[in-house]
């Protein structure tokens, strides 16, 4: 009774699985990769139509590795799930962060990298551990105002947070990139993936083991970015 | 109200129902076990979700079993002069109700993901800085949730039989059979990893087809049961044969010209009414009392058949009797053909 189902693990072992069951491992590995971009700092950007980004780059480099060309379609994330849905597009990137509604509609890789929403300050002398009746810079529409308000804590609103705005939340990269101290007050934790078309498995596979491989070079170029 | 007789197990009976305690302890620790690691590795694939809500639902005979165990054998009273013997079959409705419910909800989320041409992602995971597509680990759980549910399966079927207990019957074909679920859900897995985007539905649907069928089984075993069917063996292949046993022992009494018996089941014991025609009421009382002594001794299921003595047996329609003779012709045609 068991026999057939080892007969089954070792054929499955042998033979490479997973495969797509659309061939978008094919149709991408020396041919094109149709990417779908969305605009959000400093994931991805665009400059004068070209994008550019942490995600973008690793992209780059993801079709370098493949041999493929790459057509970068942008769009805003509902279009290009919808296009990814149906197969029109084969990677849809953008600081996409879990939770997200989208992965019961598409495949995502598992998060490639986790960062915080942190209260930073000028020096670790200035640091403090208690939020309440803190009053804290944070970029205007950002959801960690009403995080920093939760923890009782006076969230001041600017048009464009800087360096020089006393204790601020901000990702910790962010921070760490103006050369702020980080009080290690974590008000979110961000965990970033990408999608592709639901199901190809063999693509997502080769997908996950390439931003597996590529992490330490992630908080690198997070660095160079930030920093402008 | 005069209470009934208190329900006395043998020794061999004490200990298969001690022994049958003991392993559904396990079965409830392991199928716990089996829903956490099946939960870890779940992800996006319907068989998988569809095999696990199978193994979260065979918790219910065990529960049930153990359950009635603590009541069918308390002491008959006033309040209840039947004693407890149907707390068991009520257990057992239980389940089947919520067995049947879920298959067909399965089965028809299954043929959804079908209909609407759902394409599973499954991806990778990182364990012990390996990188291990997650089809693997779903098939590592199956085998987890398959292959003990066999050995204690068959390991509970024998008692199973010794104490007439369906509920418990029931479990361990249940998970004997649980090795079927786990192919087919493999098989989907497995056709997955092969390209094939239908097969884990196409798993999942069968499995629910499964479900669904034992569930409605369980479900027509507990109502006849509690509409007082006539007791059937604990694999419901034929009429029990302890029937048999009490009409012939009561016809084989020389005082007694003619009689009728009626029986039903409750849990592990029968009730009933033995209708006799006595040839004289010289001392009937005492013939009437060692009568139902005899009947008693017979086996310790039966435990509260009253003999009643009438005047003549009714004609209607066919007694347990005419229908006690039928089946043993009946059996012995079968017999001759199949040799």
């Amino acid at each position: 009774m068991y026999l057939p189902l080892l007969l089954m693990m070792v054929v499955g072992a042998g033979c490479e699985l997973p495969r797509d069951p659309r061939h978008t491992l094919d149709h991408v590995r020396g041919k094109t990769m149709r990417v779908g971009i969305t605009v959000n700092e400093p994931w991805v950007a665009l400059r004068q139509g070209a994008p550019s980004g942490v995600e973008v780059e690793l992209v780059k480099r993801f079709a370098q590795e493949l041999g493929a060309e790459i057509v970068w379609v942008e769009g805003t994330e509902s279009e290009l799930i919808e296009a990814l849905k149906h197969f029109e597009l084969d990677l849809v990137v953008g600081g996409l962060t879990l939770p997200s509604p989208w992965v019961k509609q598409v495949g995502t890789t598992r998060p490639y990298f986790t960062s915080f929403i942190s209260v930073g300050v000028a020096s670790p002398d200035a640091s403090f551990q208690d939020l309440s009746g803190r009053r804290v810079a944070v970029q205007l529409g950002d959801a960690a105002a009403a995080l920093l308000a939760k923890k009782e804590a006076v969230p001041v609103r600017v048009h464009q947070l800087s360096p020089g705005d006393g204790p601020m939340a901000a990702p910790d990269w962010q921070l760490a990139a103006w050369g702020l101290h980080d009080t290690g007050l974590h008000l979110k934790q961000q965990k970033f993936f990408m999608a592709v078309p639901p199901g190809e498995n063999e693509w997502l596979d080769r997908l996950e083991r390439f931003l597996f491989s590529h992490r330490p070079s992630i908080a690198r170029l997070l660095q160079e970015r930030a920093a402008l | 109200m005069r209470p009934t007789h208190a329900l006395e197990f043998p020794p061999e009976q004490e200990q298969s129902f001690r022994r049958a305690k003991r392993l559904e302890w396990l079965t409830i620790a392991y199928l716990l076990s089996v829903g956490v690691v099946m939960y870890l590795v779940l992800g996006s694939s319907q068989a998988m979700k569809t095999a696990w809500i199978e193994d979260l639902l065979s918790l219910i005979p065990p529960i049930a079993f153990l359950v009635a165990g603590r009541v069918f054998s308390r002491r008959p009273n006033h309040e209840f002069p039947y004693g407890y013997h149907r707390a068991t079959t009520i257990a057992f409705l239980c389940g089947a109700v919520a067995l049947f419910a879920m298959g067909l909800y399965l089965l028809f989320d299954s043929l959804m993901k079908l209909v609407m041409a759902e394409h599973p992602t499954i991806g990778n995971v990182q364990l012990f800085g390996q990188t291990l597509w997650l089809g693997w680990l779903m098939l590592l759980a199956l085998t987890w949730s398959a292959v003990p549910a066999f050995f204690i399966g068959r390991a509970k079927l024998p008692f199973s039989r010794k104490l007439h207990d369906k509920v418990l019957f029931t479990d361990a074909n249940m998970n004997k059979a649980d090795w079927m679920t786990a192919t087919a859900a493999m098989a989907g897995i497995l056709g997955i990893g092969w390209g094939l985007w239908w097969a884990d539905a196409a798993a999942a649907a069968f499995i629910s087809l499964n479900v669904t069928h034992d569930g409605f089984k369980n479900l027509r075993t507990a109502v006849t049961d509690l509409m007082d069917r006539v007791p059937q063996t604990v694999d419901h292949r034929e009429r029990d044969p302890l029937c048999d046993e009490v009409i012939e022992t009561l016809r084989r009494l020389d005082w007694v010209e003619d009689t009728e018996v009626r029986l039903r089941e409750e849990g592990h014991v029968f009730f009933g009414e033995a209708f006799v025609v006595p040839a004289s009421e010289e001392n009937l009382v005492d013939k009437v009392e060692q009568a139902m002594k005899q009947i008693a001794g017979l086996s310790w299921r039966l435990l509260d058949v009253v003999v009643v003595p009438v005047r003549a047996l009714p004609d209607e329609g066919e007694g347990l009797q005419e229908a006690s003779r039928r089946h043993r012709g009946e059996a012995a045609a079968r017999r001759l053909l199949s040799e």
